[in-house]
């Protein structure tokens, strides 16, 4: 420990100027992001629509497992991956027509896909925010957000619901034709037999009666369906219990949300300077450790610089071998230069 | 000036203060190895052949890597281990340089001994003593303590070599705690980019 302190103490000036430009650029650094941080935040409560109202009630998708608050901050997660989702909320800001070509569109969406940010508070509740460095345009952002998740739903009720639909009018077409039938074949069976009916007749057409009237209610349950697919999306949507604004984003005065990105670059700028010190440090008491010339050779007392032999020279042909010359000059048979070299 | 001058030119400062201390029996040796310590003494070896005007004997004794052997192309050769296992004379293993006064005992055949207190103290007092200048390469410290410190209390003179820039003080510092309070060695600084002339006030003063 003792070579580091002294090193420490050696190089303090230097140290102090490091660490004073390291952490006050990071101070500086944090408090400009947290004076010009504004977000905005709008507070929503979320419920599942009854099963009685759900576009289908069988559908094996529907999860259960999540709560309403975390299913609907997923989809709002999986929407803002969408850049088509993004545009959409641009266009309703003023931010509309900033975006520029497609390298600054793709750079622009995503640092908004970075400041938009949905988070669960509970069960039934969530927050959807904006952070930006200006106040009304992360109000915008926030609505506008809202905004096109609302017609999102809507358009892909719309759609599941003229799909189920279409499935069940085509189950019900087929449905009229199969009871239409059936109604043919137990007017012709009465039309045929007019006296008392044997045990087999009887039986025939207590079959077809049977048949007619199962097919007569399976059209009944699909005009129901049929009923519920178009009415329920419009109930939930007339009804709003399953999406409710409880408060609207505001336009902020005063920083809001720049209080954990400050933080996070005060951590880096301590931690870097700490670091950067360490480094200076280590390096520091390395290097004064190695022999750096004659005047250091007095840390070696009682032992005393006798002489030096300087460093030799790089003449035309590289760095010179020193050993093999001087071997080639003493044992000057031809091999002990390159025996001497070849080491 | 030949190339030869130039390059020996380069210990000529580090020679000039062995000569100007008196030293007559000086080793060379490291705390890590790849300091530099085989060519400074080679280089102070040749120095001290131009310098001196009597016989250099240059010393491999490096058990670990011996280097100087395998330059001079002795591997198979008797030296230094044989003489210490008392199978071989001394002049029957020297061999002569190509330089002037300079002669060369390779290392030998290490498996037949070591380097012992009482085996290097009758060798430096033996015949070796009538070469004016022994020269020992020795292996690096941390590396090889065993091989080091027999030699540490009878050199004149031990040099250990420190890499400018690269050896770390803490090593060194572990290295030179190996060789007890008894040897106090000297450094030497290989690959210094400070020129010579600029250390005078850094060197301590010679003993004349």
């Amino acid at each position: 420990m003792g070579p580091y302190l002294k090193t420490a103490r050696r190089y303090r000036w230097l140290l102090g100027a490091m660490l004073a430009l390291v952490w006050g650029a990071g101070l500086v650094a944090a408090y400009s992001e947290y004076t010009t941080t504004f977000e905005s935040e709008a507070i929503i409560w979320v419920q599942r629509a009854p099963p009685q109202l759900a576009g289908n009630p069988e559908d094996p998708n529907v999860t259960v497992v999540q709560t309403a608050a975390s299913q609907q901050a997923s989809l709002f997660n999986q929407l803002f991956l969408a850049d088509s989702f993004l545009r959409d909320v641009v266009a309703r800001t003023s931010l509309n027509g900033t975006l520029g070509n497609a390298v600054q569109e793709r750079k622009a969406l995503d640092d908004i896909r970075k400041r938009l940010r949905v988070q669960t508070l509970g069960t039934n509740l969530l927050s959807l925010s904006f952070t930006g460095r200006d106040a009304s345009i992360a109000r915008e952002m926030v609505d506008a957000a809202l905004a096109v998740r609302g017609q999102r739903v809507a358009q892909a009720r719309v759609t599941a619901t003229s799909q189920i639909s279409g499935l069940y009018q085509k189950q019900l077409a087929l449905g009229q034709a199969q009871a239409l039938d059936l109604q043919r074949q137990v007017e012709e069976f009465d039309q045929n037999h007019d006296g008392p009916l044997s045990d087999l007749e009887q039986r025939r057409r207590d079959q077809l009666r049977l048949a007619l009237d199962y097919v007569q209610i399976r059209l009944g349950d699909l005009r129901g369906r049929i009923d519920q697919a178009v009415l329920a999306p419009a109930l939930v949507d007339v009804s709003g219990s399953e999406f409710q604004i409880l408060d609207e984003a505001r336009e902020e005065t005063v920083p809001r949300g720049g209080v954990k990105p400050a933080a996070l670059l005060v951590t880096i700028a301590l931690a870097a300077g700490a670091v950067l010190a360490a480094l200076l440090v280590l390096v520091g008491a390395l290097l004064a450790d190695r022999l750096a010339g004659p005047a250091t050779v007095g840390r070696l007392a009682p032992a005393r610089l006798f002489a030096t032999v300087p460093r030799v020279g790089t003449d035309g042909r590289g760095k010179r071998d020193l050993r093999a010359e001087l071997a080639l000059i003493a044992f000057e048979d031809a091999g002990a230069g390159s025996r001497a070299a070849g080491r | 000036m030949t190339g030869a001058a130039q390059l020996t030119r380069v210990f000529e400062g580090l020679a000039s203060r062995i000569d100007a201390s008196g030293f007559r029996s000086v080793g060379f040796t490291s705390a890590l190895s790849g300091e530099g310590t085989t060519t400074t003494a080679l280089g102070t070896a040749l120095s001290l052949a131009a310098l001196r005007d009597e016989t250099v004997l240059l010393v491999d004794a490096n058990w670990l890597q011996p280097s100087l052997t395998a330059d001079a192309g002795a591997e198979k050769a008797g030296g230094l281990a044989d003489h210490l296992a008392t199978r071989g004379e001394l002049a029957g293993l020297l061999r002569w340089a190509s330089r002037p006064r300079l002669a060369f005992l390779p290392v030998g055949d290490r498996a037949v001994a070591r380097p012992s207190l009482r085996a290097l103290s009758s060798f430096l007092a033996g015949k070796v003593a009538s070469h004016g200048t022994v020269v020992v390469d020795l292996p690096p410290i941390l590396a090889g303590e065993a091989f080091v410190l027999p030699w540490a209390g009878l050199l004149d003179q031990l040099f250990v070599v420190l890499r400018e820039g690269a050896t770390p003080l803490p090593v060194v510092r572990q290295a030179l705690a190996r060789l007890g309070p008894s040897a106090t060695p000297q450094i030497v600084l290989n690959r210094a980019a400070v020129a010579a002339a600029d250390l005078a006030p850094a060197l301590h003063p010679v003993r004349v």
